[in-house]
């Protein structure tokens, strides 16, 4: 058997008070695409780190073609043929598709400091016939789609042809995060576009997609690799259970513990919401009731999310909790009649991420940890373990800062701060699980159900039409800023994916 | 191993550096004037130190909030002039008027900040030139002499015999607001603020009321600031405070306080509001003309940015 286009042996990476790699193994054979699976903190992305040289491993070697080598900055990892399309897009948006292309290794489009644009546009049209894109090299980066700037990362990516001889190893960290379920498919064809010239390593959470488009999958599990599954005749649940280390539960959703809804006075009450991108939106939301919206991207619901919280801007309409309206436009009114927001952006606009896991835990409900007008720190000590006890967080303690922990336990978090005062009556939730591994996924929707027992109302906006489906007692689905036709969802009468898209398109 | 491990205790130690660096200095200047450490020229330090930490500190609120305040010396130079005016009149009155005031006009910029959504930096920049133009046409552009300084005259006394007044009111705002901020829900609130005012304010975090607040508050020591001035100087000037701008900012970075928001304490400006005093009073003794001053104040300023903002860097990276 040829040698292996790139080895990892024994990888060991420290941080403080957690392991993040326990020497892990990984073979990476030419021409394949290798899904990396596994949980939050099984050590997906500090290896992957390491593999492109933003981590210098504590233990361990990585060799590529046989060569072991050090990889000391992504410049030295692109010279050893490795790159990464990264999960935070990386372009610059307000430059051209081209100037994104050569930046930080112009070559010859740069003459003496300065720009030769027909240079450049050739060097991008190159990279961009490469993988087959039609995206005109001079198109504004802001003004082109998700998938299509994920097509310019890949062709900037390739670039790193140029510097060795050897078909490139080409990681695409979560690259489907974000795209919607056409854009994954032409992602998908790309990917196997790819695999006739380079090496590919894919990541996901969705391990559906894992299966689709790889060819071998290699499972992390606490900083090791426990084992490695051929992806023909795989399923999905055979995976998950090596990631988790144990047969995962056949009710992902908690059906069972779904929560019959008795119609009386809607908790949430909304009547001819308008606003920028959504008109005239009308609905209820009962106590114990979690009601999904759907829609594709640019359908307004997000907006109608933030709408609700008093985080945008409306024209008309009136919001009613509990009978009583809520001043529109703040989220200080919506915070006071018992709404809370989970946003999508969780590292920007969930947590504060050098503030400590109480501090993020009481951040919304300062009354819970006060004594009169002053900070109690036994009381707060109390509340935030007692609250790490019962979502079972995984921290070092509660001082220490949020952003050292893993994403589903910074989720658990800014679920638990809309929880502590116990007074709320309203959680939107914004792709909630976004990012999360299928285990803490499941946490958080066992949590969901907990909450909607105790007659908490619930606005979700799911991750995935699955979820939104496994999820909602009721489904709304949104079209061009309005809502278009509502579904019900009980249990043992879930409408089928299918039927929800052809409603959303 | 670890470069992660091995950042921890650096970290704590730069916790430490204006500590430091304030060890480090008494010892030099001792070294080379072996009288600097006499009771003398510390209570002199002490002195020339209190305005300046006041100022410092109120500022302090405002960069920990993610702006700035480059309104404080124009503010405070103002304040003289207020003062002297309305001693004859006013009386004792006159100073708690005058830092009321102070932190009213305080307040007003922090409002046109948040509510017009004007970069602080800006708002403050503006008020600083109306300030001044504002100080030097009601002073008659020319120096207003307090005949009668007995209400403040308590401000320029000792403590013990020793402590000079003016240094002990500056520790005890200092302390004042640090422990408010410790014991409420404000260090939370301001901290998050600073770091991520989005994720703040969809915590229901009443952002619009902090900053105007921390503003109030950087007016109002401002205002302290200059009864402090007009106490020992027996006048009050249009342009008495104006040169106290860059060293109480020097202060606030050489403290630590990251100028990106949320990262800093007031303590930590009032060891850096020492450091900068004991700079000042230093360039003699070593032989430096006092000249250069500027240049010191202006180099310590990039630099100490320059510090904070990289350890910033190394926070995210990890």
């Amino acid at each position: 058997m040829s040698v292996p286009a790139l080895e990892v042996r024994g990888l060991v990476k420290h941080y403080p008070g957690v392991k993040a790699l326990d020497g892990v193994d990984l073979v990476v054979r030419r021409n394949e695409v290798l899904g990396l699976a596994g949980e939050n903190g099984a050590g997906k992305s500090t290896l992957l780190k390491a593999l492109v040289g933003l981590v210098a491993p504590d233990a361990g070697s990585i060799h590529v073609r046989g060569e072991p080598v050090r990889l000391r900055s992504v410049v030295d990892a692109a010279d050893h043929g490795i790159g990464m399309v990264f999960q935070e897009q990386s372009l610059v948006p307000n430059l051209t598709a081209a100037e994104n292309i050569v930046l930080g290794s112009e070559g010859p489009a740069v003459r003496r400091g300065v720009y030769r644009w027909e240079v450049m546009r050739r060097l991008a049209q190159e990279q961009l016939d490469k993988i087959g894109s039609r995206i005109d090299p001079l198109a504004r980066t802001d003004s082109l789609s998700f998938a299509d700037r994920q097509m310019v990362e890949i062709a900037k990516v390739l670039r790193i042809e140029e510097r060795t001889q050897h078909p490139p190893v080409v990681i695409l960290d979560e690259p489907t995060s974000v795209l919607e379920p056409k854009e994954i498919d032409t992602l998908f064809a790309q990917i196997r576009r790819l695999r006739e010239f380079a090496t590919v390593i894919f990541v996901s959470h969705r391990l559906d997609e894992v299966l689709d488009v790889c060819d071998r999958v290699t499972v992390l599990r606490g900083g090791r690799s426990v084992g490695e599954v051929a992806t023909a005749g795989a399923v999905p649940r055979e995976l998950h259970r090596m990631m988790i280390g144990s047969t995962g539960s056949d009710d992902h959703y908690h059906e069972n513990a779904a929560t019959t809804v008795v119609s009386e006075e809607p908790r949430l009450s909304v009547r001819g919401l308008s606003g920028a991108t959504f008109r005239d939106i009308s609905f209820d939301v009962a106590r114990g009731e979690i009601v999904a919206i759907v829609g594709v991207h640019g359908s307004g619901r997000e907006d109608v999310c933030r709408a609700l919280f008093g985080a945008e801007p409306t024209t008309a309409g009136e919001i009613r909790m509990d009978g009583r309206t809520i001043e529109l436009p703040s989220t200080r009114a919506a915070c006071a009649a018992g709404i809370g927001y989970v946003p999508a952006e969780r590292k920007i606009e969930g947590m504060v991420g050098p503030m400590s896991v109480a501090e993020n835990m009481t951040l919304a409900k300062q009354r819970a940890r006060l004594a009169g007008p002053f900070v109690a720190p036994r009381k707060q000590a109390t509340l935030v373990d007692s609250w790490i006890r019962r979502l079972s967080i995984r921290t070092p303690g509660r001082d220490t800062p949020i952003q050292r922990l893993s994403g589903g336990n910074q989720q658990k978090v800014i679920l638990a701060r809309w929880l502590v005062a116990g007074d709320v009556r309203l959680l939107l939730l914004d792709h909630p699980t976004r990012g999360l591994d299928i285990g803490a996924r499941s946490e958080v929707y066992r949590l969901m159900r907990e909450l909607a027992a105790t007659g908490v109302a619930t606005v979700l906006l799911g991750d995935s039409l699955e979820e939104a489906i496994g999820m909602a007692d009721r489904i709304l689905v949104m079209t061009d800023g309005r809502v278009a036709t509502e579904v019900a969802c009980p249990n043992g009468g879930k409408p089928s994916p299918l039927d929800l898209v052809k409603e959303m398109v | 191993m670890s470069t992660a491990v091995a950042m921890k205790p650096v970290h704590r130690l730069t916790g430490f550096m204006p500590l430091i660096a304030l060890v480090a200095l008494v010892a030099a200047l001792t070294v080379a004037d072996p009288d600097f450490l006499t009771q003398r020229s510390l209570i002199a330090v002490a002195r020339t130190a209190a305005p300046l930490i006041v100022l410092a500190a109120g500022a302090t609120l405002v960069v920990l909030c993610g702006g700035i305040d480059l309104s404080i010396a124009a503010l405070a130079s103002l304040s003289t002039v207020f003062l002297a005016l309305w001693l004859p009149e006013l009386g004792g009155l006159a100073t708690p008027a005058v830092i009321l005031v102070a932190a009213a006009i305080g307040a007003a910029q922090g409002a046109a900040h948040v509510l017009l959504r004007i970069p602080s930096f800006i708002v403050t920049l503006g008020g600083m030139a109306i300030l001044s133009a504002v100080a030097l046409v009601i002073s008659g552009a020319g120096t207003v002499r307090v005949v009668d300084d007995s209400t403040i005259h308590w401000l320029d006394l000792y403590l013990a015999g020793y402590v000079p007044m003016s240094a002990a009111m500056a520790v005890l705002v200092v302390a004042l607001i640090a422990v408010v901020l410790t014991v409420t829900p404000l260090r939370s609130w301001i901290a998050a603020t600073g770091y991520s005012e989005s994720a703040a304010r969809l915590a229901g975090t009443p952002v619009d009321l902090v900053k105007i607040g921390a503003f109030c508050v950087s007016g109002g020591c401002a205002g302290l600031a200059a009864v402090m001035l007009v106490s020992r100087q027996f006048s009050g000037g249009p342009t008495m405070a104006d040169n106290l701008l860059l060293p109480a900012v020097a202060a606030i970075v050489v403290g630590g306080t990251a100028i990106t928001g949320g990262h800093g304490s007031v303590w930590r400006s009032f060891a850096g509001a020492l450091v900068v005093t004991l700079l000042r009073v230093g360039l003699p003794i070593v032989g430096v003309p006092s000249a250069y001053e500027q240049i010191l104040y202006g180099a310590i300023i990039v630099v100490a940015v320059a510090l904070t903002l990289d350890r910033a860097k190394v926070s995210t990276v990890k």
